[in-house]
């Protein structure tokens, strides 16, 4: 299922989306990934990856208020959907799945190094 | 805010222009953002830059607005406007009619233009080389005189140019003569053609079937022939080998031609090796005379590494020579490109007929207008008829038709119509087409008329182009109707604007129809007063035999003995059909030298053309050869008092002296183009007569004309008799006049069946759309007459208008282009110019009567009943 696959970075602008709730829009989300990720990315890749994730159902958005800084323009606030959380969710339990899949030893090789 | 404080404003409109709808909002706030926060930590240009990049990166497909296709149902709504056109051409079959035949009418006109101008623009393109082949012409300028242009150019300018340009690689010289009859096995044919060069298939492409191209020119008395000339000669093409006798000289076939096109300005049966004259002694004035320049031609290649300016050089230096030799005229070579001799600009001497340029703007400007006069027609019908269309535009709109889409369907529609129309000028193109050829000298002899396949694909973009222009207003003011206005059934589409425009092209269009017509008339006039002038002596019952030099005393005395045959003069030229000859003369005690125009006649002339002798005595048969008599002008002329006083008196003329026995009265020994000038006859039993003139009394014409050729074979078997009446000759000097009266007649018809049927739509529209009023009237007492002067109460103005700018310009056209260098003008007078007028006039009232007796004649319960 394409639908439920998530791109690296599409899942980071998802997981941001909720951690901005209620108030996640482009340049909000560009700023929090640059401030808990490092990240700079541009707003266009943001807005491109906001893009895909409404197609696919993950995300829904509405029109905030009009605000003297941005000239007048509203901005657009996104909101995780249910379908959304369960892909998040999904796509988690299959992280999980893989972490505890690992072996020990694989860990214990990489600390030694 | 100052300007500087603000996001670059290109990228703004970059990003506006390609940025979705949905997403620009936000995408905008979000740079804006973004923009205001870098100003304050970034500052002002580093702000604007990072705008810059974002909005650059947010070009990409996702963000681009959607190309809607509107027309996902194409096919479907182009049958729909097909049906709905074929059903509206039903409804309206007398619009329909009238539309198709008005455009039709005129896109025939259109068609014949297309053809021959395509036609006329192909002359000489065959030739591969055509585009470095020159013609070497003569700027001929006589002492005291304009220099004049001559196509023709001295042999030995061709020679001159072998031996000393550098410029040119072929040199073709042509010599135009190799005319006459060439005999096989006692059979004659006729026979056109030129003497020419070695290299003449070297330069023009001319490809042989039979025969070397190369060799087949290069030694005395060899010819090449035609396919069909050969065909018509032999019955067989390869003719190679063969003789054909020229007069006393034997010509050998050396090669056969494939039949050359007949766009080529050169024409020719057959063309003959020019080495057959080279050769002779008695011609070789031909080649070393600078100014024998008349009926020979030279043709030249151009060098791929020479210019014109240096070939003009080569030309220049030679005239400089050649000139230097004579003292009473210059001669000035010039290079003419071949494709640009036909049309021609009007140089003497061409080496076959040239059809003038003027000839074809003339023929695209009358097609022009009367294309817009029929598109003018489609326009102005299809807008009177569009309140009846209105609720059907209303429906589509509101059924989601684009304002784009109903102006296709209209534009559709008329080129619908209009490729109707083509059809049917197809047919007329067909049938009107021997007519045009056949209009005037030059169309006769250079245009053929054939179609090509170029031809039928410019007919059908002419007819979608003709849709088009006819198209385009109606369906501009379809597409405009409001569409509440339309299915409330309020009628906004009766435009007064529009209606003043009509009536202005109505106007225009019934301003040419009359000039047309009264040109007709005023030609006709012209043409009928030239046949019919009062030359001052009698043509009547006169045929003129064309003598061939031998016998003619012989000839006389046998052709006296037909019945029929009354008296017969003979003559060196017949009077009075363009032919004119003159030279100075002096008369003994005065020195003043005057041109007086002559012609050579025998004893019996006077009598039998019926001159009347003034003073004097007629030609003594037994005189001398220096008989002169002369005309009341010349005694004008020297101030003499009395014609009496003239006789006797010793004549200076054509290098000898020549006594006066005798004074006629003024006669028209020219054409209405010419004034009356001196004139004289002239006995001199030395000069060879050309002309038989033989004066009939008959009852049985065609047993005197065969009796006479009869007396001709036993005198003169080998030679066709030729003999034309004296009025026939005449006529036929006046074949401009004809062919020009042809033109406008034509022309005439044309213009008045289109704005007659113009008329009549209107005429129509007109009385259906007052029907109400009208039948109303009727109720109230009024009669056919007051409706109909109510109806054409509104043209009358148009026509007036119309009347009162079409005679001024016929009779200025008449003036300046038909009549300009005629002498003997006929009297315009009321009825002339008046006529025309008026006979369009009363076809025109004809029109509008017959539609407003229809309206007033119908029932008043049949229009009045549904209100």
């Amino acid at each position: 299922m394409k639908g439920t696959n998530l791109g690296e970075f599409q899942e980071l602008v998802l997981l941001t989306i909720g951690v901005l709730y209620p108030e996640a829009y482009g340049v909000g989300i560009k700023e929090e990934i640059l401030s808990k990720t490092g990240r700079k990315v541009t707003l266009s890749t943001v807005h491109a990856a906001l893009n895909r994730l409404e197609k696919k159902n993950l995300i829904t958005s509405d029109f905030g208020e009009a605000t003297k800084m941005r000239g007048g323009k509203r901005k657009r606030y996104f909101t995780i959907t249910a379908f959304g959380i369960k892909t998040l969710n999904e796509t988690r339990a299959q992280r999980d799945l893989l972490w505890n899949a690992i072996p020990e030893q694989v860990f214990q090789v990489n600390w030694q190094l | 805010m100052n300007k500087h404080n603000r996001p670059p404003l290109l990228f703004q409109h970059f990003l506006s222009w390609f940025c979705h709808e949905d997403y620009f909002e936000e995408l905008q706030g979000d740079l804006e953002e973004k923009f205001y926060e870098r100003v304050k930590s970034k500052g002002i240009s580093k702000a604007r830059w990072a705008y810059r990049k974002e909005v650059v990166k947010l070009f990409r497909p996702s963000v681009f607005k959607k190309i809607q296709f509107r027309y996902s149902n194409n096919t479907n709504m182009f049958k729909n406007y097909t049906l709905v056109a074929y059903r509206n051409l039903l409804r309206n079959k007398l619009f329909s009619t009238i539309n198709i035949i008005g455009l039709a009418i005129s896109m025939a006109v259109g068609l014949l233009a297309i053809t021959f101008v395509s036609e006329i623009r192909s002359y000489d393109k065959f030739h591969e080389k055509a585009d470095r082949i020159y013609r070497v012409f003569n700027n001929r300028t006589v002492v005291g005189k304009e220099p004049q242009a001559y196509a023709s150019t001295s042999l030995l300018t061709g020679i001159k140019l072998k031996e000393e340009a550098t410029s040119f690689d072929i040199i073709v010289p042509i010599y135009n003569g190799f005319n006459g009859n060439v005999k096989k096995d006692q059979n004659l044919f006729k026979l056109k053609g030129q003497f020419v060069g070695e290299d003449f298939f070297k330069l023009f492409s001319f490809p042989l079937l039979y025969g070397n191209p190369e060799t087949a020119l290069q030694e005395p008395n060899t010819t090449v022939l035609t396919e069909e000339f050969a065909m018509k000669i032999f019955s067989r093409k390869d003719v190679v080998g063969e003789v054909l006798e020229w007069g006393p000289y034997q010509f050998t076939i050396t090669g056969v031609m494939q039949q050359p096109p007949g766009t080529s300005h050169i024409k020719f049966d057959a063309v003959a090796s020019l080495k057959t004259y080279e050769i002779r002694e008695d011609r070789s004035r031909l080649f070393n005379d600078w100014s024998v320049m008349w009926t020979s031609y030279v043709y030249v290649h151009l060098n791929t590494n020479a210019s014109l300016e240096q070939a003009q050089a080569d030309l220049d230096r030679l005239a400089e020579k050649e000139n230097a030799k004579t003292e009473f005229q210059q001669i000035n070579p010039g290079l003419e490109a071949l494709t640009d001799i036909f049309p021609g600009d009007g140089k003497y001497n061409q080496i076959d007929t040239v059809m003038p340029k003027k000839n074809i703007d003339q023929i695209v400007i009358l097609a022009l207008i009367v294309l817009f006069s029929a598109c003018f027609n489609y326009a102005n019908l299809s807008v009177a008829r569009s309140m009846k269309r209105a609720k059907e535009v209303g429906i589509r709109k509101v059924v989601g038709a684009k304002k784009a889409s109903l102006f296709v369907q209209f534009i559709s529609e008329s080129i619908f119509v209009s490729l109707l129309a083509l059809f049917i000028a197809f047919l007329l193109f067909k049938l009107i087409k021997p007519e045009f050829i056949s209009l005037n000298l030059y169309t006769e002899r250079t245009t053929t008329l054939n179609l090509t396949a170029t031809n039928y694909l410019y007919f059908i973009l002419f007819a979608v182009l003709i849709g088009v222009v006819s198209g385009v207003i109606p369906a501009l003011l379809m597409t405009k109707l409001k569409t509440v206005n339309v299915l409330k059934g309020i009628s906004g589409t009766r435009s007064h604007k529009g209606l003043n425009i009509r009536k202005v092209m109505i106007g225009l269009q019934f301003a040419f129809s009359m000039t047309f017509a009264i040109l007709v008339i005023l030609i006709q006039k012209q043409y009928h007063q030239a046949l019919n002038f009062d030359l001052g002596y009698n043509t009547e019952d006169v045929v003129n035999i064309t003598l061939s030099g031998k016998d003619t005393k012989l000839l006389q005395a046998e052709i006296a003995k037909v019945p029929g045959v009354k008296t017969i003069s003979t003559s060196y030229f017949v009077n009075s059909t363009g032919v004119l000859n003159s030279d100075w003369a002096k008369i003994e005690e005065n020195s003043d030298s005057v041109t007086i125009y002559n012609n050579w006649v025998n004893t019996d002339y006077l009598d039998n053309m019926g001159h009347q002798l003034l003073a004097g005595v007629n030609f003594d048969k037994d005189g001398p050869s220096d008989q002169m008599i002369v005309n009341e002008k010349l005694i004008e002329k020297y101030d003499l008092k009395s014609a009496t006083e003239a006789v006797g008196k010793r004549v200076y003329f054509y290098d000898k002296y020549w006594t006066i026995v005798g004074v006629v009265k003024d006669f028209h020994y020219g054409t209405v183009y010419n004034e009356l000038n001196p004139f004289a006859y002239l006995y001199d039993t030395s000069k060879e007569m050309y002309y038989m003139n033989v004066k009939i009394e008959t009852s049985d014409i065609l047993k005197t004309m065969a009796g006479m050729e009869r007396a001709w074979k036993t005198v003169n078997p080998k030679n066709k008799f030729e003999a034309e009446y004296y009025s026939d000759s005449i006529k036929r000097m006046y074949t401009d006049l004809s062919s020009s009266m042809k033109t406008f007649g034509m022309l005439a018809i044309v213009a008045i069946s289109i704005s007659v049927l113009g008329l009549l739509g209107m005429a129509v529209f007109t009385a259906e759309s007052r029907i109400k009023e009208l039948t109303i009237r009727k109720v109230l007492g009024a009669n056919v007459l007051n409706l109909l002067t109510l109806l054409s109460k509104s043209f009358l103005v148009i026509f007036i208008i119309a009347v009162v700018i079409s005679i001024p310009i016929s009779l200025q056209l008449f003036k300046s282009q038909i009549a300009s260098n005629i002498e003997y003008q006929i009297q315009i007078g009321f009825w002339e110019l008046s006529s025309g007028a008026l006979l369009v006039l009363i076809i025109a009232f004809f029109t509008i009567g017959s539609q407003s007796i229809k309206a007033a004649k119908t029932n008043p319960a049949e229009s009045l009943r549904n209100d």
